[in-house]
This record gives structure tokens, C-alpha cells and sequence, in this order.
């Protein structure tokens, strides 16, 4: 008997740990109440970014003792599957940091998430500094979920200015002059294209992005992803495909770039080990916390070379409005009162001013302090606004085509064939 | 009598919150994911039943068959990796002085490093640059021999098979040591009075003894490998373009990557039921020797 009392005890010590439950709002002793929200984003690392936002929220907690922000900043590797783990369980956070396009749509599409338009109606002077088209992604049938705090731009051009100088050579504005500068670095030994494309989006989202909206145009891969009078295996997605094959075949990438990852290329390619590199404006950050002031300096950026007799602009960037904070659905009361203060704590015009001298692209207007800034992060900044954007591949595919595209590029540059994967990418994109 | 009966209600006692934790996080879980895969979900909002569509497709699918044949690999590499190494060392490292102890840590470590440093580790090790494979080959004349190992489909299975083998002879080569020195003395013995020394004394008398245990690690081994997901999906995530893909890694991706629960779940019951279909092969394999 004494034994039955001790497994039941020791059963319902574990039931009552289990059950502690969480009540979102008590009132205190004083009038104000107090609130407790959760946030998560992926402001984890030790970059600049990273830092100064969870700084923010450090000060917003300070400033508003009664509000318990319970953050949790999550690797950005594993960011997506933890939200995506979350919403299937509908455990969502109060507030949580999304990626524009296909992400937020589904939180939308299963009404997981409610509007934050009252903060605009209430800041008009602060929707109207957003850049032409940041709010797009956000607007569900005029109804805006989130305020853009970043600015996606994936794909640049970075060259080594030693390399080149010494060479007497131009950077490349057109494909053949890109194609020559391939061969000449290989003949000289040295891998023209620094790469890491062991997590495969990058080739992706860095490099056939823009190739591909060069050759194809906008409107056509907008139609292909709608499978809407266009498919992926049309001769002109094809050849879009065989201009990433071209790079392949004059060996513009090193023989590992499958297995490096893309913080390793981009260091190689800061210690000189290759000539150019096609990267996101996310390598900015990273280098300017990782490198010298003198390899920084010694790197210039430019557009990724146009493609002549292609359908599309010459110089367009890949990229557009970025991620922004959500609200969740169940979000109610005193809480969500205190959840959109802290939404525009994260998003104002001070917030935005800050992320941008954190050496970051927001969709945001303001003028760049260049004595705060590093020089490259001022030159793609000014870069960005004198281009057009041009859709990045993944965040408008379907989950499985985005899948099929990179793991087509991978096959590309171990000798595949092109048609079957335009094959493969037009099988993915129309499951589901 | 009243006794037993005693013994018997304190052994349902003493096992039932293991049960119910068992049952709660292990069985129920597999069923569930079973059913999950009769289902057109993309893990938000409704599912729609679909029935034995994504288990047909799983099956039609060459990619998962790769995956399976790759996992195969594995359990190729860590049966005849794995068990002779472990075994070969456990002969030698019977004995208990300083120096045998030591390398018995040794070999030991890698069990208790996270899986995910070691993926790392062997990540670096097979760099196509900086690797130690690759600088060892370039400095003893062997340039031609250096390559890509994680990224070059032709050796990747085999490279990313080689730290999963290394990561797990610790264990197994315990077991077996505490097999052989359980082995009765007087076995030993008799057997040195009739003359069976050295290659004789393992062949008819050690290794006969320890068949059972051999047996057991042989299946850990199988089903250890049928599992294998962490150091694979740290080294290559199952790329480059697939090729590395195992079924722990297929699943993963379509789940969480693609979004297709579903299409995941069915793949995870098809591992549930080919690592049971290997296991009892296995198994009837093995009888015949006995």
C-alpha cells in the first residue's frame, strides 16, 4: 500500500508540473494591469542587427514595467520550422518575426493572425515613410498585418578591387564581359566565384534569381508561379537554366562549393581565396563584424551583370520588403493593446533608423548617416535605390518548387541535366 | 501464492509510469503519425483526407528509394564497421592496465561528444581546402586522390558513413568487453588443458560465447542505422542535390522544409515498417547459425 501512495504521489507531482498554467493577464495592486506577451524572432546572433534589436526590446521592457515581454530570440536556421512547429500545435507567440510572401500567407490564409492597421491609421506620418510597395506583401484585402523592418536584397556583385586593379581589369556589366572574367581568373588559378551552396538556397536566391528574371522577365515568372499561360519547362525557362549551366561549365565555382556553407565562401572570398561573389546584402553585416577595416575596404559591389537579348531589365536586384512582426490571432485585451505598442516600438521611424545604421537595408525612408555606416553597406544602400527589384525565387514558389529549384541548381553543377530538372520544378510547383 | 501475486502487483506498479511514458511519447506518437499520413496537410489549418495517396506516393517516389538504398549503405558500413572493429578491439582491450584504460576512453569519447560536433568535426576533416584528408594527400604526392568528399556523389554516401562508424564503436566495444570477461573461468581453463590457445581459444571458445551478444549489437546496429539523422544531416543535409539523402533526412525535409505533414508522416511509417522487415530478416538470418 505504501508503495501505491508513492507511485501516485510520484505521478501527480509530474501531472501538477505539467499543469502550470499560464494566465495571461492579472491585475496588480495598483490601477495599471499587468500584462504578460511573448515574442520570438531570430534576432539571435552577435551581429550589429541582432544586437541593437534586442536592445530595443530590452529598452521597451524598462520603459513599461507593468508589460512582461517574454522574448525568444531562435536561431535564424531554425527559425522557420520552430514558427511552422509552433502554428501546427497553435501555440503561436503574442508577436513573432515572419518572412514576406508564401510564409505569411498561410498564417493569413488560416487566420492565425490579425491586422495591425489601427497602428497606421494611428501614424499616418509613418505609413507614408515606407517605400513604394513595402506594404504590399502585408496587405490582405486592404487590411495590413505587419510593418516591414527589413529590406531583402539578395543578390549583388562583390568584387575584389586589388584583383581587379592588378589585372587592369573592368568589372563585368554584360554576360560575355562576365563570362571572360571567369576564364581569365581561371587561368590565373583562382576560383572566379566564391559559393557556398551546402544549404542550397543560395545559389538560389543569390545567383539564378536575378539570371533568371534577366533572361525571362518578371511577368513571365510571375505567370509560371500562377502556372497561369506559362510552365518551367518553356524554352525560355530552359535557357534560363542554361545560363547558371554556362557558369558551371567555365567552372565558376570551386569543386566544393556543394559542401561549403555560406558563412565559409564568404570569408574566403574576404581572405582573397576568390575574385568575385554573388551574395545578399546580408554578407554586409556579416563581414563588416567578421573582417578588417582594410579587407573591407578592399571589396566593391556592384548589380549582377545584365544579360543581353534577355526579356527582363538589365539591372534589377533580387529582393523586395523583408520580414515585420505578426500579431497572433488569439491575442486579446490589455494584452494586445500591449502587443501593437511593442510592434511599434520595433517598426517607428526610430527603430527603422536604427536597424538601417546597424548596417542593414530597411524599406524605410531616411537619410543614411555615411560617418555611422560602413562604406559598403552605404554603397549598396544607394546601389538599391537606383535599381528595380526583381522577385526572389522562393519567397514566391510553393514551398516544394522552391525545394525543386535548389536541389536542381545543386544538380546542375554536378553535371545534370537541365531539362529534367525544369521538369522536376514544374512537377513540385503544381503538387498540392 | 499470496506472495506472487504480491511480487506480481508491485511489478505492474513499478512499471506502469514507465509504461505511460512510453506509451505517451513513443506509441501513441507513431500512431497518430500514421494516421497524420492518410492526410493532405501542410501543418496549419485543415487537412483534408486523402487516403493511401501519400503512402502510394512515397512508394513510387526513386528519391526515397535512394534515400533507403543510402540507408543501406549505413547499416552496410556500421555491421561491418562497426561490430568487427569493436569486437577486434575488445579482444585487445580485455585487460584492465592504465594503458588499455586509456585507450578504452578513447575510443569511448566520440559516444559522449554531441552528434552534432561531430557532424561539424568530419565537416572540417573532408573540407576540400583546409580538410586534414585532403592536406595529408597533397603533402604525401597523392594530389590526384584529393577531392570534394562531402560535395562528389560518387564518395559522399561512403564519407559521411565513416564518422557515424566512428561515433558509435564506444558502446559496443563496452558490451563486448563485459561479455568476454564474463565469460566462467573455468571454460577458460578446461580449454587451456585441452590445448586451445590463441586462434583456437577465439575461434571455439570466446567467439561462441559471446554469439548471443553479437547477435543483440548486430540488430542495435541495423536499427541504429535505419535512425542515423544527425551527424548526416549536419555534414550535407542530405545534399548535394539529394544524393546524401537518408530516410531520417527525406522526412525531415518534406516536414518542415516543404510543409507537407502528411506526405511526412506516411514517410515515417514506411521507416517504422522497413526497419521491422529488416530486423526480423536479420533475425531468421542469424537463427540459422545457431
Amino acid at each position: 500500500m505504501k508503495k501505491l501512495l508513492a507511485v501516485l504521489l510520484v505521478l501527480m507531482i509530474t501531472l501538477v508540473a505539467c499543469g502550470d498554467s499560464e494566465d495571461n493577464v492579472e491585475v496588480s495592486g495598483d490601477d495599471v494591469e499587468e500584462v504578460k506577451i511573448s515574442i520570438w524572432h531570430n534576432f539571435a546572433g552577435d551581429d550589429l542587427r541582432a544586437r541593437s534589436v534586442r536592445e530595443m526590446i530590452a529598452e521597451f521592457q524598462e520603459a513599461n514595467p507593468h508589460i512582461e515581454v517574454d522574448e525568444q530570440a531562435i536561431p535564424v536556421d531554425g527559425y522557420r520550422q520552430r514558427i511552422s512547429t509552433v502554428a501546427a500545435a497553435d501555440e503561436l507567440p503574442d508577436i513573432f518575426l515572419t518572412y514576406a510572401g508564401s510564409f505569411t500567407d498561410e498564417f493569413q490564409k488560416n487566420e492565425l493572425i490579425q491586422p495591425i492597421t489601427s497602428l497606421f491609421d494611428e501614424n499616418p506620418e509613418w505609413k507614408d515613410s515606407f517605400l513604394t510597395g513595402a506594404l504590399e506583401p502585408y496587405n490582405y484585402d486592404g487590411e495590413l498585418y505587419s510593418a516591414p523592418v527589413a529590406m531583402s536584397a539578395t543578390s549583388f556583385l562583390y568584387y575584389n578591387k586589388q584583383m581587379f586593379e592588378e589585372n587592369d581589369l573592368e568589372v563585368p556589366s554584360t554576360w560575355e564581359d562576365f563570362i571572360e572574367t571567369i576564364d581569365f581568373f581561371n587561368d590565373k588559378g583562382i576560383t572566379p566565384l566564391a559559393m557556398g551552396n551546402r544549404a542550397p538556397w543560395v545559389a538560389q536566391s543569390t545567383t539564378f534569381g536575378a539570371i533568371a528574371d534577366r533572361v525571362t522577365g518578371t511577368d513571365w515568372f510571375m505567370n509560371a508561379v500562377n502556372q497561369d499561360g506559362a510552365t518551367f519547362t518553356d524554352p525560355i525557362f530552359i535557357e534560363a537554366l542554361n545560363h547558371f549551366k554556362e557558369l558551371v561549365d567555365h567552372n565558376a565555382y570551386s569543386e566544393g562549393a556543394n559542401s561549403l556553407d555560406n558563412t565559409q565562401a564568404e570569408q574566403s572570398f574576404a581572405q582573397g581565396n576568390a575574385a568575385m561573389m554573388i551574395n545578399g546584402s546580408w554578407t554586409i553585416s556579416s563581414l563588416a563584424t567578421s573582417v578588417s577595416e582594410e579587407v573591407l575596404n578592399n571589396i566593391g559591389i556592384t548589380t549582377v551583370p545584365s544579360i543581353e537579348g534577355g526579356q527582363g531589365q538589365g539591372n534589377t536586384i533580387t529582393g523586395g520588403p523583408g520580414g515585420g512582426y505578426l500579431l497572433s490571432s488569439k491575442t486579446e485585451g490589455a494584452a494586445k493593446e500591449a502587443a501593437l505598442d511593442l510592434i511599434y516600438a520595433l517598426s517607428n521611424d526610430n527603430a527603422q533608423k536604427v536597424i538601417a545604421e546597424s548596417n542593414s537595408m530597411v524599406m524605410y525612408d531616411l537619410d543614411l548617416n555615411e560617418e555611422v555606416v560602413n562604406p559598403l553597406f552605404y554603397e549598396a544602400f544607394n546601389l538599391v535605390r537606383g535599381a528595380a527589384f526583381a522577385p526572389v525565387y522562393d519567397l514566391h514558389l510553393t514551398s516544394a518548387g522552391a525545394e525543386a529549384v535548389n536541389n536542381g541548381l545543386q544538380e546542375i553543377m554536378l553535371g545534370g541535366d537541365v531539362e529534367k530538372v525544369a521538369e522536376n520544378i514544374q512537377r513540385a510547383q503544381t503538387t498540392n | 501464492m499470496q506472495s506472487r501475486l504480491k511480487l506480481r502487483g508491485l511489478l505492474v506498479m513499478t512499471l506502469l509510469p514507465a509504461l505511460l511514458l512510453y506509451s505517451f511519447f513513443v506509441i501513441i506518437p507513431i500512431f497518430r503519425s500514421s494516421y497524420y499520413g492518410f492526410f493532405e496537410w501542410s501543418g496549419m489549418g485543415d487537412a483534408t483526407f486523402i487516403g493511401f495517396q501519400n503512402y502510394i506516393e512515397v512508394v513510387q517516389s526513386p528519391i526515397f528509394w535512394r534515400a533507403f538504398k543510402n540507408n543501406l549503405i549505413i547499416v552496410g558500413a556500421s555491421v561491418l564497421g562497426q561490430v568487427p572493429i569493436a569486437l577486434g578491439l575488445a579482444l585487445l582491450l580485455r585487460k584492465s592496465n592504465m594503458f588499455q584504460r586509456f585507450v578504452r576512453s578513447a575510443v569511448f569519447l566520440p559516444m559522449v561528444i554531441s552528434t552534432v560536433v561531430v557532424g561539424l568535426i568530419w565537416g572540417y576533416i573532408f573540407d576540400l581546402e583546409l580538410g586534414v584528408i585532403n592536406t595529408v594527400l597533397r603533402n604525401i604526392g597523392l594530389e590526384s586522390w584529393t577531392r570534394a568528399w562531402l560535395a562528389d556523389p560518387d564518395v559522399n554516401m561512403y564519407a559521411v558513413s565513416i564518422p557515424i562508424i566512428w561515433n558509435y564503436i564506444g558502446p559496443y566495444l563496452i558490451i563486448f568487453i563485459a561479455t568476454i570477461q564474463n565469460i566462467p573461468g573455468e571454460i577458460e581453463e578446461a580449454a587451456l588443458l585441452d590445448g586451445a590457445i590463441g586462434w583456437k581459444k577465439l575461434i571455439y571458445i570466446i567467439l561462441p560465447n559471446m554469439w548471443g551478444t553479437i547477435k543483440v549489437v548486430i540488430i542495435l546496429c541495423i536499427s541504429g542505422s535505419l535512425k542515423a539523422f544527425d551527424q548526416v544531416f549536419v555534414m550535407t543535409g542530405g545534399g548535394p542535390a539529394q544524393s546524401t539523402e537518408i530516410l531520417a533526412t527525406y522526412m525531415y525535409n518534406n516536414t518542415f522544409l516543404v510543409y507537407r505533414y502528411g506526405f511526412g508522416s506516411a514517410i515515417s511509417t514506411m521507416i517504422i515498417i522497413l526497419s521491422l522487415i529488416l530486423i526480423a530478416i536479420s533475425q531468421i538470418l542469424m537463427k540459422r547459425k545457431d
